[in-house]
């Protein structure tokens, strides 16, 4: 072993790592041996000292403030306060083969998800067939009566979603949330691969990492795709509720980069069943609308009557076919708990195909074989009542005292109807630079994943917003609670790829899925072995 | 018989500031149906917008109107001539009690009419009104019991326009025992709808020569689904059934699918607003409606 790096696993930031015993760690199979998909970087991260990498800490908060890229905290005391969204410089790295899985996984949901709201909101199919309880779907407050017997331009309701996965202790991973109705996120996965650049470029030139920016200009043309009949250039905006929104930064983001408005509802107005932007020149025609914001306050003449930040009249104008909406609303009930536990028969419904990725197992407890495990597994189990949200009347097994087991079996036992089960979810853990300690210690990690669907178009964003529960033991991710983010790298596959490379001289070489292009003051030849050239005239 | 009936519908706003910008609107008109059809409508506002229309999602026409140009005052009206056909009552025993039942505990008879067989904020009533309430008896025809219903909500409430708002519910209406007749409504929606009746909210006009509770503004009554017949209306504020008298503009689950008017304005002050309803059968009409309309209009 020679001296230095002896030297740092003493005094390295990654000298003391603990590998937790019972999660699964992404970067480590046993002390100072890494996955081999990590070794490249790990080896590179060795190399800082704790002094060099404080300092590089500091240059990424300092990015994102001069970015400005913050968020505000609702709570009382803090009201207003911007904090930036804490970053980590460990990237996440995910293999390409392990990433051409989950994609083709996020599709298929989506895909399904799709369809099934596209039938709910017609025929009802799999209501009539009863794969899906009837009660469920109506008794949701974000199924919309507002959107029956009315399919949107393209037929497509989720255009954007946000497919949040984990990995568990066996390796694999599990859809934990379908996120189909605003999901935000992508403006911190753009800034954090900036960040990452900024601050590590050496390093990160080096690496066949799948490029994100192309995200807003994706987005663009999914928005494009879907727009009214006859419209050969759509005017496309963003609508934001207003710079008291937590995501404003995040709207005002993504306007800016896909070049087009950003406005309020107030800048909006509906004449004639048509929607007009009040700008300078006059009104202009709107013709296609990302708005975050959420239904109830989309339309005061169609749901909550009192929005002031909504456009009257707007949902008016979306039925007649004059704008189009994205997300599409009443989304909302296909994204709900309850749902989830039967998106794999929804799958299976639509598709004729078996889910790619998993769905976190589900006890029913009316079924006689689940009720029996549930009964004699509950301290292993978070046992959940099918009908509330927010966290409520939730049991989670090993945190629970004896009493409250006894109380639950009585419930369970009670009302099977009312009850699922659910193993407990181990998140994955992730070496993440912990300030104050100054060195790199386990965390639990999630993934947000960003999948566009337009008309004739899917696209999946090779990368995502890697969420890390900073408090130790925490397995909460939020921004709001005390929770990080990482870059994410999609390594490309082998050979495919771009290299740059300069050779000292004046000349340029770039490389690209076998092909290379020289640029030079010979002037520019591209291909193998150069079966095709531009050169200078009169250049030999 | 045919009745030919001139309705007007007219609503009058003052405001103390002026508005810079509104956008209002209207679920007045009458539909065209079985038992009526709409001869001539005009419209018009003072404000001199133009209108324009769309359905609302159960098939219903709404006009709507957008304007900036400051004002204090709008008045909007609605004047539509609506020729009344007979209606048809049901006949009881076409269908045995069995069978009835059984069309109504179908499955994908529930998914056709879910949308007037749910609870919300106003159908929905606590367990603890539940043991007061009618219910079918296992012998009674549907028709029957919905009769026996409509007596029964017109004899346990009282009319009074007082306590109760646009925003009372079906168990507020059991606590109170008085309101309106959107009160009467959702009450009778809410305990058809117990017995798996499919039930919905019609708002309408009716006819004001025969000096019914509730004519003298949009009126509410319910239409209840009768096996091996169809809707049939009920006004259990007067204890009825809707008949040539009755003229229906919209349905839907409730009040909040049917409300006459809604409005966006950008103003700070306080506004004041008025509106009234004149119907009448035309023979009679042209002397009538100047008086009946001042009246009739309610602060």
């Amino acid at each position: 072993m020679d001296a230095a790096l002896r030297q740092n696993q003493s005094n390295g930031i990654l000298g003391n790592y603990q590998i937790p015993p019972q999660f699964l760690d992404e970067v480590f199979m046993a002390p100072g041996q890494v996955h081999p998909h990590y070794q490249a970087v790990y080896q590179q991260f060795q190399e800082f000292s704790k002094e060099d990498f404080k300092e590089l800490n500091e240059h990424a908060k300092m990015s994102f403030f001069n970015q400005g890229i913050t968020f505000s905290v609702y709570s009382d005391k803090s009201k207003g306060v911007e904090r930036i969204f804490p970053f980590d410089l460990f990237p996440r790295i995910i293999p390409a083969q392990e990433w051409a899985h989950l994609e083709e996984g996020i599709i298929q949901r989506c895909v399904a998800l799709n369809l099934f709201m596209q039938d709910i909101y017609s025929k009802q199919h799999i209501l009539r067939d009863k794969v899906v309880p009837a009660e469920l779907i109506f008794s949701s407050k974000n199924y919309l009566k507002a959107m029956l017997d009315f399919k949107p331009i393209g037929g497509i309701y989720n255009h954007i979603s946000g497919t949040d996965l984990i990995k568990h202790s066996d390796g694999q991973y599990y859809v934990l949330e379908d996120n189909l109705r605003c999901p935000s996120g992508i403006s911190y996965v753009l800034s954090n691969r900036v960040a990452m650049k900024r601050i590590l470029f050496q390093m990160f030139r080096q690496f066949n990492v799948s490029t994100v920016q192309e995200y807003p200009q994706e987005l663009l043309a999914t928005m494009q795709s879907v727009a009214p009949k006859g419209i050969d250039a759509p005017t496309c905006v963003v609508l934001t509720p207003g710079v008291y929104n937590s995501a404003y930064f995040e709207h005002a983001f993504l306007a800016l980069t896909m070049g087009v408005p950003l406005v309020e509802g107030r800048d909006l107005y509906v004449e004639k069943n048509f929607v007009y932007m009040k700008t300078i020149n006059g009104p202009k025609r709107v013709d296609v609308v990302y708005r975050r914001l959420d239904d109830d306050f989309l339309d005061p003449m169609a749901f909550k009557p009192d929005s002031m930040l909504g456009v009257p009249g707007i949902m008016a104008a979306y039925k007649k076919g004059n704008v189009n909406l994205l997300n599409a609303p009443g989304t909302g009930f296909a994204d709900d708990k309850a749902v989830y536990t039967y998106v794999p028969d929804i799958i299976r419904y639509y598709l004729q195909q078996e889910p790619i990725l998993n769905n976190v197992h589900t006890y029913r407890c009316e079924k006689d074989d689940d009720f029996k495990y549930v009964l004699e597994n509950m301290a292993n189990l978070v046992i959940k009542p099918v009908d509330e949200s927010g966290g409520y009347g939730i049991l989670i097994g090993n945190k629970a005292t004896k009493e409250q087991l006894a109380e639950f079996k009585t419930l369970v036992t009670e009302n099977r109807r009312k009850y699922i089960a659910q193993p407990i979810m181990n998140l994955s853990m992730h070496a993440t630079f912990i300030e104050g300690e100054d060195q790199f210690e386990p965390r639990h990690v999630d993934l947000r994943t960003f999948t566009l669907l337009g008309k004739d178009r899917q696209f999946v964003l090779k990368g995502g917003l890697s969420r890390v529960a900073l408090k130790k033991g925490s397995l909460i991710v939020n921004s709001s609670q005390g929770g990080g983010s990482k870059d994410t790298w999609v390594m490309m596959e082998n050979g495919a790829g771009m290299f740059m490379h300069q050779n000292g001289s004046t000349e340029q070489s770039m490389t690209m899925d076998g092909q290379t292009m020289t640029m030079g003051p010979q002037g520019m030849s591209i291909g193998t072995e150069g079966t095709m050239s531009m050169g200078k005239p009169g250049a030999e | 018989m045919k009745t030919e009936y001139e309705v007007v519908y007219r609503t009058h706003n003052t405001y103390e500031e002026n508005v810079r910008e509104a956008f209002f609107s209207f679920q007045v008109l009458p539909c065209q149906n079985e038992s009526q059809v709409v001869r001539s409508v005009s419209l018009s506002n003072s404000l001199s917008a133009d209108t324009f229309q769309h359905p609302n999602p159960f098939g219903f026409e709404v006009i709507s109107l957008h304007t900036v140009e400051p004002f204090n005052t709008f008045e909007f009206e609605m004047r539509a001539i609506v020729e009344k056909d007979q209606t048809w009552f049901p006949v009881e025993g076409i269908l045995t009690v069995e069978e009835e039942q059984r069309q109504l505990q179908d499955h994908l008879f529930y998914l056709e009419n879910h949308l007037y067989l749910g609870f919300d904020h106003y159908t929905r009533i606590g367990d603890n009104y539940r043991p007061q309430l009618p219910m079918r008896e296992p012998q009674e025809t549907v028709y029957g019991f919905l009769q026996r219903l409509n007596s029964h909500v017109y004899e346990l409430l009282e009319f009074d326009p007082e306590p109760t708002h646009v925003c009372t519910s079906a168990n507020e209406v059991l606590k109170l025992r008085r309101g309106v007749c959107q009160d009467y409504t959702h009450l009778f929606l809410g305990i058809a709808r117990l017995n798996r009746i499919p039930c919905r909210y019609v708002s309408g006009y009716l006819n004001q020569g025969l000096h019914l509770t509730g004519s003298a503004v949009m009126h509410a009554w319910a239409e209840a689904y009768i096996p091996g017949f169809g809707w049939q209306g009920f006004d259990p504020t007067n204890n009825l059934l809707a008949d040539a008298h009755y003229i229906k503009a919209t349905h839907g689950s409730d009040y909040a699918d049917c409300s006459p008017i809604k409005g966006t304005i950008k103003t700070n002050g306080k506004q004041k607003t008025s509106y009234g309803v004149s119907v009448h059968p035309v023979q009679e009409a042209s002397f009538a409606l100047q008086e009946q309309t001042q009246s009739s209009f309610q602060e």
